[in-house]
C-alpha cells in the first residue's frame, strides 16, 4: 500500500493537466502493493530461473567440463599448447587413407589416383564414413516402403505398427548385436534355416553386411518414422487442386507431395549417418577390431591409456558429425514448409479394390516389402530368444537360464553376476531418469520459448546429442571419478555416480524431444491467462502447462529410463574395474565367451525395457519427434 | 473492485481519475515498430476501445498494458505507479481472450476459482461463494463442475470473463472477445459485456477490428493505425468528425472527396443549412463546384479556409441524397448490394466511387446531392 499512496501524494501536487491531478478514490492498486511480499512468494517467482541455472549447473559439470578436459588435453601435450597430435592424426595413413597423403602435402592429383586405384585405403575414418554412408542407403531403401504403407494404407493394426516404429530408440543396441550375433553366426538361426534347405553356410560375421544390416534395423524404423509424419501432413487439398488443374497423379504426387516428403526423408538421413558414423556396440560386437569404427578405436585408444590420441580422434569424428548436421540444418531452415495439414490424404485398403496393375503392382511391393522387413527386424529378437533356449545340441534347454543363476551363486568377485547387473540397471535407470526429467522439462521450456540467442540455447542443450559417448565417458572417469582438485579441496565421483550423470546426459535430449512439441503447440494465452490471474511462471508451468503435455513428461520419462538400460558407450568405459556393470555390460562381458547366457541375459534386458515401452505405449500417445 | 458509486450505470466524466496512462509508448522488435507514440489515457470505470484494422498495433498495446510484453519506449502507468517491469501476475488485471484460453484439464469452477489461488476473494466471500457469484453474474449459474468442452463457444467466453472478473481486478483486458462467436451471438454478448462493466464499474480495455462493435459499446475508442492512435473519442465523434481520413474510410461507408477552395460562386458564406452559425465555402472536386460547411465560430476568421488551399472532406452514404440537383453530381449507378433494410449502391463519377443508401436500386445515370451542413471537413492544407 505504501508505494500507491506515496505516488498519490506526489500527484496531488503536481500541475498535470486534466484528471490527472483529480485522484480522489480508487488508486489502482498493484497486486503485489497490498499484501507483504512473503519470502516464498519471492523464491517461487524465481523458481524457473533458479531450475535454469540448475540445469546449467548439471550440465556444465556432467557434461561440458568433463567433456572439456580431454579435449585439452589432446592439445596440451607436456604442458605446452600443440596441433601436434591432430598433425600426426591426419597425416596417419591408418586413419585417413589416401587423404592423408593430402594431409601430409602430396598434390591432391596423386591423391585422387590413389582413391581411384584398386588397392586405396580408407582408413579407419573413411571406412566408418564408408559403412555410415551404406547404412544409410539401407536404412531409407528400408524405411521409406514402410512410410509409404503407414501413410496411404488403411489397415487393422495401422497404428500399432506406428507407435512400434519407436522400439528401436528404446531397445538397447548391445542387445540387437547379440540378437544379430544369434542370426548371422556360424551356428546362428540363418545357417540352421539354410542347412535345412540345403545349402551351404554363409559367415556373415563381422562382414560389412552385418554390420549395415544391423543399422538399418535401428535406422529404417526412424526414417519411416519422419517421413510418415511428413507425409500425412501433406493436405489433400492441394493434391486434389494439383489434379484439378491438370496433373496425373504421377505428376501430382511428383510436384506437390514429393517436395514436402522430401525434406524429412533427408532429415532422416542425415541423422542416420550421424547415428551410424558414431556406432560402437554393433560394429564391436558384429565387428569385432577387425572392422573397427573411429568410436571403437577411440575406445581402444583409451583403453590403452592414449587419451590424447583418443581425445584427438574423438574431436575429428565430432567434427565430422556436426558438419552434416550443420549442413542439414542449413538446408532445413532454407526448405521447412510449415503446412500443417488441414485434411490428410485419404487411405487406401490394403485389399486391392480391382485385379487392375495399378492397384495390384503397389501392394504386391508391398508384400514383398513385408518378408524382407519381417526378416529384418523380427529375425534378430526371435534369434536371440531362441538361441536363449537353444542347448549345445540344438535342443530346448533353460540352461543359459540355470548358468546365470548358477554365476549368481557361485560367481567370483571378479566376474560379472546377473543380479548385480540387473540391479544396477534399474537403479541407475531410475536415479538418470530422476535427473533427466527436470532437466529436460527446464530445457524444453527455455527452448520454446522466443528470444534472442534461442538457437544457441539449443544447440548448447542439445550437443550431447551428437558427441560420443566414449568422449563423454572418458571424461567422467578423467574429470570426475579420478577427482578434481578444486581450491585445495579433492572431489571425487563414485563411478557410479558418474554412470548415472552420463545416462541422465544421454536421456535428457529425449525428455527435451517429447515434451518441446506439446509445449510448443500450447496456446500461449492459456499461460497469459493464467499469469494475468495472479499465477508466477514457475506457478504456470505447475499449475497449466505440465498437467496439459503429462503424456509427453511420461513419454520422456519412459525414453530417458529406456536410454539408461541400453547405454553402453559411456557405461562400458566408467564400469572399468568397477562394479557398477550393467545389464548391456554383462552381455558384452558374457558375449565373447559363450553366447547362450549373452543371449538369456538378452532376453531379460529386453522384458526389462518392454516394460519401459508398454509404459511409453500407454501413455506417450504419438510423437514424431525423436 | 472497491467501492462501486459514482460511475455505476453511466460513463465516467471528464474529470474522472487515470486508471491506466500511456505516455509516448513504442514497441520493436527486431527492426519493426508493432507500436510507436502511443499516449493513451484511459479513465476509471470507463469502457476504452482500441480499434484498427489487423496489423495496426492494437494487440500489441492491450499485451502491453497487460505486461506480456514491455515497451521499447515510454512508460506506462496504473494510476500514478509505473508498472515498467512488473510482471503480469502483479499487475491486478483480468484479460480475456479471443481463443477463450480456459484450462481444458480444470472444470468450469476450477477456470473462475483459479486466480483465487493467489489473492483472497474480494468482499470476504469464500471462495466457493466467489465461484457461484461470478458464474451467477455471467448468466452460468450451475455449470461449475463442468467440462470446459461441454459448453458453447459464447459459454466458454463468459467463463473466460468470470474467471477474469473473479479476483476483481482493477482492470479489465478484453483482446478480440467475439471474434470466434457467429454475428447475432456476438452482437447479444458485447450487451452482455458492456452491462457487466457498467455494474462493476471496472475499467476495461477492449481491443476489436470490428468498427461497428467499437460504436456501439465504448465510452471511448481510439482508431489506431501502423501502431499509432489516429483519433481518440467518444464514438459519435469519431463517427461525425472523424479526424483523418484514414478514420473517416475506416469507421462506417464513406464517401471522401479531395478538392479546392474555389472563388467566387458566393465565397465564404455565413449561415447555411440548420446550424446558422456555421458557414460554407466552395470546393471545386474535379471540375464540380460542392458548398461545404466549415467548423467555427462567425467570428473567427482563421479557422475558415482561404480559396487556392486543398480541402478535403467526407459526406456519410446516407446523407447523401439521391435525385437532389442542388449542390451535387450526376453520378453513374455502378452495382448495388441488397442489405435488406436498405440497398447501398456503387456509383461512378469521373473515376471516383460514391456510395449512397437507397430504398430501391438504381440504374443509370443519377442525380446526387447533399446538405453542406452534413459536410465534415477532414482537413485543409494552405495552397501555394
Amino acid at each position: 500500500m505504501s508505494d500507491g499512496s506515496r505516488g498519490r501524494d506526489g500527484s496531488d501536487g503536481s500541475d498535470e493537466s486534466d484528471g490527472t491531478d483529480n485522484r480522489r478514490d480508487r488508486p489502482v492498486r498493484l497486486r503485489d502493493g497490498n499484501r507483504t511480499t512473503r519470502l516464498g512468494d519471492r523464491i517461487e517467482r524465481r523458481a524457473l530461473t533458479g531450475l535454469a541455472a540448475a540445469t546449467v549447473a548439471v550440465l556444465a559439470l556432467v557434461f561440458y567440463y568433463p567433456v572439456g578436459t580431454v579435449l585439452v588435453e589432446s592439445v596440451v601435450v607436456d604442458g605446452a599448447v600443440t596441433l601436434g597430435v591432430f598433425a600426426d592424426l591426419l597425416r596417419d595413413p591408418f586413419y585417413f587413407g589416401e587423404l592423408a597423403r593430402l594431409f601430409a602435402g602430396e598434390s591432391p592429383l596423386a591423391v585422387v589416383r590413389g582413391l581411384l586405384g584398386a588397392d586405396r585405403r580408407l582408413g579407419i575414418v573413411g571406412f566408418t564414413a564408408y559403412q555410415a554412408a551404406l547404412s544409410t542407403i539401407a536404412s531409407v531403401a528400408l524405411g521409406l516402403p514402410a512410410a509409404y504403407l503407414l501413410a496411404r494404407f488403411e489397415f487393422p493394426g495401422r497404428r500399432t505398427l506406428r507407435s512400434l516404429t519407436i522400439v528401436p530408440f528404446v531397445l538397447p543396441s548391445i542387445m540387437v548385436a547379440v540378437g544379430y550375433v544369434a542370426t548371422f553366426g556360424r551356428n546362428g538361426t540363418l545357417n540352421a534355416v539354410l542347412g535345412a534347405v540345403g545349402l551351404g553356410p554363409v559367415d556373415l560375421m563381422f562382414t560389412l553386411e552385418a554390420i549395415v544390416i544391423a543399422h538399418a534395423f535401428y535406422n529404417a524404423p526412424l526414417v519411416a518414422r519422419v517421413t510418415t509424419a511428413a507425409w500425412e501432413s501433406v493436405d489433400a487439398g492441394a493434391v486434389e487442386t494439383a489434379r484439378s488443374l491438370g496433373a496425373s497423379p504421377a505428376r501430382a504426387f511428383l510436384h506437390v507431395v514429393a517436395p514436402q516428403v522430401y525434406p524429412a526423408v533427408l532429415m532422416g538421413a542425415a541423422l542416420t549417418f550421424v547415428f551410424t558414423f558414431g556406432t560402437f556396440p554393433i560394429v564391436l560386437a558384429l565387428g569385432g577390431f577387425e572392422l573397427a569404427t573411429v568410436e571403437v578405436f577411440v575406445y581402444r585408444l583409451a583403453r590403452d591409456l592414449n587419451y590424447a590420441e583418443a581425445a584427438a580422434l574423438a574431436v575429428v569424428e565430432l567434427v565430422i558429425s556436426l558438419s552434416v548436421l550443420g549442413a542439414y540444418l542449413r538446408y532445413e531452415a532454407r526448405h521447412t514448409v510449415t503446412s500443417r495439414g488441414v485434411r490428410p490424404l485419404p487411405r487406401r485398403p490394403l485389399l486391392p479394390s480391382a485385379p487392375t496393375a495399378r492397384e495390384v503392382l503397389p501392394r504386391l511391393g508391398l508384400g514383398v516389402y513385408g518378408v524382407v522387413a519381417a526378416l529384418v527386424f523380427l529375425a534378430p529378437l526371435a534369434s536371440m530368444v531362441l538361441a536363449s533356449v537353444t542347448g549345445g545340441d540344438g535342443g530346448l534347454t533353460l540352461e543359459h537360464y540355470r548358468f546365470l543363476l548358477e554365476r549368481q551363486r557361485t560367481g567370483a568377485a571378479f566376474q560379472v553376476r546377473p543380479w548385480p547387473a540387473v540391479r544396477n540397471s534399474l537403479v541407475f535407470a531410475a536415479a538418470s531418469a530422476l535427473v533427466a526429467l527436470p532437466m529436460g522439462v527446464v530445457v524444453a521450456v527455455i527452448t520454446t520459448r522466443e528470444y534472442r540467442g534461442r538457437k544457441l540455447v539449443d544447440a548448447v542443450a542439445m550437443a550431447p546429442f551428437a558427441v560420443s559417448g566414449i568422449l563423454v565417458g572418458l571424461g567422467l572417469l578423467r574429470g570426475l571419478v579420478f577427482g578434481v582438485e578444486v581450491a585445495g579441496w579433492r572431489i571425487a565421483v563414485a563411478g557410479s555416480a558418474a554412470i548415472v550423470a552420463a545416462h541422465a546426459v544421454a536421456g535428457y535430449p529425449f525428455v527435451v524431444r517429447t515434451v518441446a512439441p506439446g509445449l510448443e503447440s500450447l496456446d500461449r494465452s492459456l499461460i497469459e491467462s493464467a499469469r494475468a490471474l495472479g499465477a508466477s511462471r514457475a506457478r504456470v508451468l505447475r499449475d497449466v502447462e505440465l498437467p496439459l503435455v503429462w503424456p509427453g513428461v511420461v513419454a520422456g520419462a519412459a525414453f530417458a529410463v529406456a536410454i539408461s538400460m541400453g547405454e553402453f558407450t559411456a557405461t562400458v568405459v566408467l564400469a572399468t574395474g568397477a562394479d557398477a556393470y550393467t545389464m548391456p555390460i554383462a552381455i558384452e562381458r558374457f558375449i565373447g565367451r559363450r553366447l547362450g547366457p549373452a543371449t538369456a541375459m538378452g532376453v531379460v534386458l529386453l522384458v526389462v525395457t518392454g516394460v519401459s515401452f508398454v509404459v511409453i505405449e500407454r501413455l506417450g500417445g504419438e510423437y514424431d519427434g525423436i | 473492485m472497491g467501492s462501486e458509486g459514482n460511475h455505476r450505470k453511466t460513463g465516467p466524466d471528464a474529470n474522472a481519475p487515470v486508471a491506466v496512462e500511456l505516455e509516448g509508448v513504442g514497441k520493436r522488435y527486431d527492426g519493426t515498430v508493432a507500436v510507436q507514440d502511443v499516449d493513451l489515457r484511459i479513465r476509471e470505470g470507463e469502457f476504452f476501445t482500441l480499434v484498427g484494422p489487423s496489423g495496426c498495433g492494437k494487440t500489441t498495446t492491450l499485451r502491453l498494458i497487460a505486461g506480456f510484453e514491455e515497451p521499447t519506449e515510454g512508460r506506462i502507468r496504473f494510476g500514478d505507479r509505473d508498472v515498467s517491469g512488473v510482471p503480469p501476475e502483479a499487475r491486478n488485471v483480468g484479460v480475456v481472450f479471443q481463443n477463450y484460453a480456459l484450462f481444458p484439464h480444470m472444470t468450469v469452477g476450477e477456470n473462475v476459482g483459479y486466480g483465487l489461488r493467489f489473492s483472497e476473494p474480494p468482499g470476504g466471500a469464500s471462495r466457493e461463494e466467489r465461484v457461484r457469484e461470478l458464474l451467477e453474474l455471467v448468466d452460468l449459474p450451475g455449470t461449475a463442475d463442468r467440462d470446459p468442452e461441454s459448453l458453447s463457444g459464447g459459454q466458454r467466453q463468459r467463463v473466460a470473463m468470470a474467471r477474469a472478473l473473479a479476483p476483481g481486478p482493477d482492470l479489465l483486458l478484453l483482446d478480440e472477445p467475439m471474434s470466434a462467436l457467429d454475428a447475432r451471438l456476438r452482437e447479444r454478448l458485447r450487451l452482455q459485456v458492456r452491462s457487466i462493466q457498467r455494474e462493476l464499474g471496472i475499467t476495461t480495455v477492449y481491443v476489436t477490428h470490428d468498427q461497428e462493435e467499437a460504436l456501439s459499446v465504448s465510452d471511448r475508442v481510439a482508431v489506431m493505425r501502423g501502431g499509432t492512435p489516429e483519433q481518440v473519442a467518444p464514438p459519435r465523434t469519431v463517427y461525425r468528425r472523424p479526424a483523418s481520413r484514414f478514420v473517416a474510410e475506416f469507421v462506417g461507408d464513406n464517401n471522401v472527396f479531395e478538392g479546392v477552395v474555389a472563388e467566387g460562386n458566393g465565397g465564404v458564406e455565413a449561415g447555411v443549412g440548420a446550424d446558422s452559425t456555421a458557414r460554407t465555402v466552395p470546393v471545386d472536386v474535379g471540375g464540380e463546384t460542392l458548398r461545404v460547411a466549415v467548423g467555427g465560430e462567425a467570428d473567427a476568421e482563421d479557422d475558415v479556409p482561404r480559396p487556392g488551399d486543398s480541402l478535403t472532406f467526407c459526406v456519410r452514404p446516407q446523407h447523401l441524397r439521391v435525385g437532389r440537383t442542388e449542390n451535387g453530381v450526376r453520378a453513374e449507378a455502378e452495382s448495388a448490394e441488397f442489405l435488406g433494410e436498405t440497398t447501398r449502391v456503387h456509383l461512378g463519377w469521373g473515376g471516383r466511387e460514391l456510395v449512397v443508401r437507397t430504398e430501391d436500386p438504381l440504374s443509370g445515370t443519377v442525380a446526387v446531392g447533399f446538405d453542406p451542413a452534413d459536410a465534415h471537413v477532414i482537413g485543409a492544407d494552405p495552397g501555394e
